[in-house]
């Protein structure tokens, strides 16, 4: 995948791409696995994000979307007036704004039809074991990692252990990444009350 | 610590200079506008091996509120700065005997002069820039620097200068709509007289000195690895190992560290989210080398750039 296709990709998935890049990855993806996993990937993240679980079929809509642009770009074909070209860029964000709803809507449907053991990403279901991090720390700062202590197992949902993860791996790192901020931000030392807890 | 190696540091900054004319041509190529806001952003990075200070600020991240007390001193070529948390923990950070002649990547970004290939504009090249007459913040008159992401993979500012001294008085983090994440503000501001660090804290921290050009010392791993894409403008702050377990990247406003840990045993690929504030944890489970790792994007970046960072690790073969 070129770089533009996966910037582009992942503007999409905000909510910041152009039409133009729209259309760019919607032409790809018909003929682009590779695209089109990552597609599925993002929306999956996104899904995770948003706090929806996700189920691990179907999540491809693009589609629909392909389609919803078609009937948007058939309207748009009447000889168009003055009037109508100024109001063009606005037409254009109505587009995208419904791609958003289209892949919005897409995906609570498919939540709703999902079965009640979805999963968090497609590619768990290749059937990697379940080894993960629970949800009982606190707010007690994880050092060291994996490494000195046993690693507790994971609860079903590794949507909300992930979420977890990255709040220790916060504790954790905060004063590392803040020992390097401190010295190339203007802010001198502040980075260091970013720190949940300084230690020395 | 001392920056170690004083002449290596000195003449990394003189190498640069040295193109401090070209930079001059260059700087007339980019906007007039944003010209006059580089100055302030160079003045404001100058401002720390000039101004001594002590005062007090708050930071603020949605709900919360901390209150640090911070000061630098001058003397003899050397700075010497303390923040100490005034609320919440009773923790110090302290960096003393700091060269003052020893800049870091960030400080250098911010530096339009040093810059030295031709049509690069700095930090203008991602990042648009207004300049205002600011309010009085801390009993100071200020400039106000308005900075607006020209992509989407960096936070806005809002930077609010001291008129005189270009020290920085205010900074806001704008999320997307503007949307303040976080806001640094000194309460209280005195220039000179030097402070002594206060007393009985239960955790006094010396800040760490990782040199620009040694890699730091830390965890090694088995899996060379390296981030094969970064957001314009982005470059390593220390040099890079490709065996260590971290990597910080800057582009003199916003910076994010990538950590790596590589797994004992199979994790379900995924990722998750925190966020406190401007500052953001990004966590996936991912495979390299078909060796289960688990990578960890820190920093005050949006979530969006953390993945794609995440995304483009490689295995250095």
């Amino acid at each position: 995948m070129t770089e533009q296709l996966r910037e582009s990709l992942s503007a999409l998935m905000d909510d910041e791409a152009t039409e133009l890049e729209l259309h760019r990855v919607l032409g790809e993806l018909e003929h682009n696995t590779d695209l089109r996993q990552t597609w599925v990937r993002y929306q999956v993240a996104r899904s995770v994000m948003a706090g929806q679980p996700v189920s691990h079929a179907g999540l491809d809509i693009s589609r629909s979307v392909s389609a919803a642009l078609a009937a948007e770009a058939g309207a748009g074909e009447r000889r168009p007036g003055l009037r109508e070209r100024w109001l063009r860029p606005l037409a254009s964000l109505a587009v995208a704004a419904s791609v958003t709803a289209v892949v919005v809507l897409g995906g609570q449907q498919l939540y709703q039809a999902g079965s009640p053991d979805a999963v968090s990403a497609p590619v768990a279901a290749s059937g990697v074991s379940a080894v993960g991090f629970v949800n009982s720390l606190g707010a007690v700062p994880m050092r060291a990692s994996y490494g000195a202590q046993a690693v507790p197992q994971l609860e079903p949902a590794a949507r909300t252990a992930y979420r977890e993860l990255a709040r220790q791996r916060m504790y954790q790192y905060m004063q590392e990444h803040a020992e390097h901020a401190a010295l190339n931000s203007p802010q001198g030392l502040i980075p260091f009350a970013r720190v949940p807890q300084i230690e020395e | 610590m001392k920056c170690l190696s004083w002449l290596l540091a000195s003449s990394l900054v003189c190498g640069l200079a040295l193109g401090a004319s070209s930079a001059a041509a260059q700087r007339a190529a980019c906007s007039e506008a944003d010209a006059e806001a580089l100055d302030w952003l160079a003045r404001m990075a100058r401002s720390h091996s000039e101004v001594a200070y002590h005062g007090v600020v708050t930071l603020q991240r949605g709900d919360d509120m901390q209150v640090v007390q911070v000061a630098r001193s001058l003397a003899d070529g050397y700075s010497s700065e303390h923040l100490t948390r005034l609320t919440g923990q009773g923790a110090q950070v302290i960096r003393s005997h700091h060269p003052i002649n020893c800049t870091h990547p960030g400080e250098r970004l911010l530096n339009l002069g040093d810059r030295v290939d031709p049509g690069d504009c700095g930090l203008a090249g991602y990042y648009r820039f207004q300049l205002s007459p600011g309010e009085r913040i801390a009993g100071r008159q200020s400039v106000k620097l308005e900075i607006q992401p020209r992509d989407m993979y960096r936070y806005g500012f809002l930077l609010e200068l001291d008129k005189e001294t270009a020290l920085m008085l205010r900074a806001s983090t704008l999320g997307r709509g503007d949307k303040v994440l976080e806001r640094f503000q000194f309460a209280d501001l005195s220039y000179g007289e030097p402070l002594e660090p206060r007393q009985g804290m239960e955790t006094v921290h010396p800040a760490a000195h990782p040199h620009p050009d040694y890699p730091a010392a830390g965890a090694r791993l088995t899996v060379p690895w390296t981030v094969s894409w970064l957001p314009g403008g982005f470059t390593a702050t220390d040099n890079v190992d490709p065996a260590g377990s971290r990597r910080t990247y800057t582009d003199g406003l916003a910076v994010f560290s990538v950590f790596l840990e590589q797994l004992p045993r199979e994790l379900r690929p995924g990722e998750g989210l925190a966020r406190l504030g401007s500052s953001l944890s990004y966590t996936r489970g991912m495979h390299l080398a078909e060796q289960p790792v688990l990578v960890t994007v820190i920093g005050e970046v949006p979530v969006n750039t953390a993945r794609m960072v995440a995304d483009s690790i490689r295995v250095v073969r």
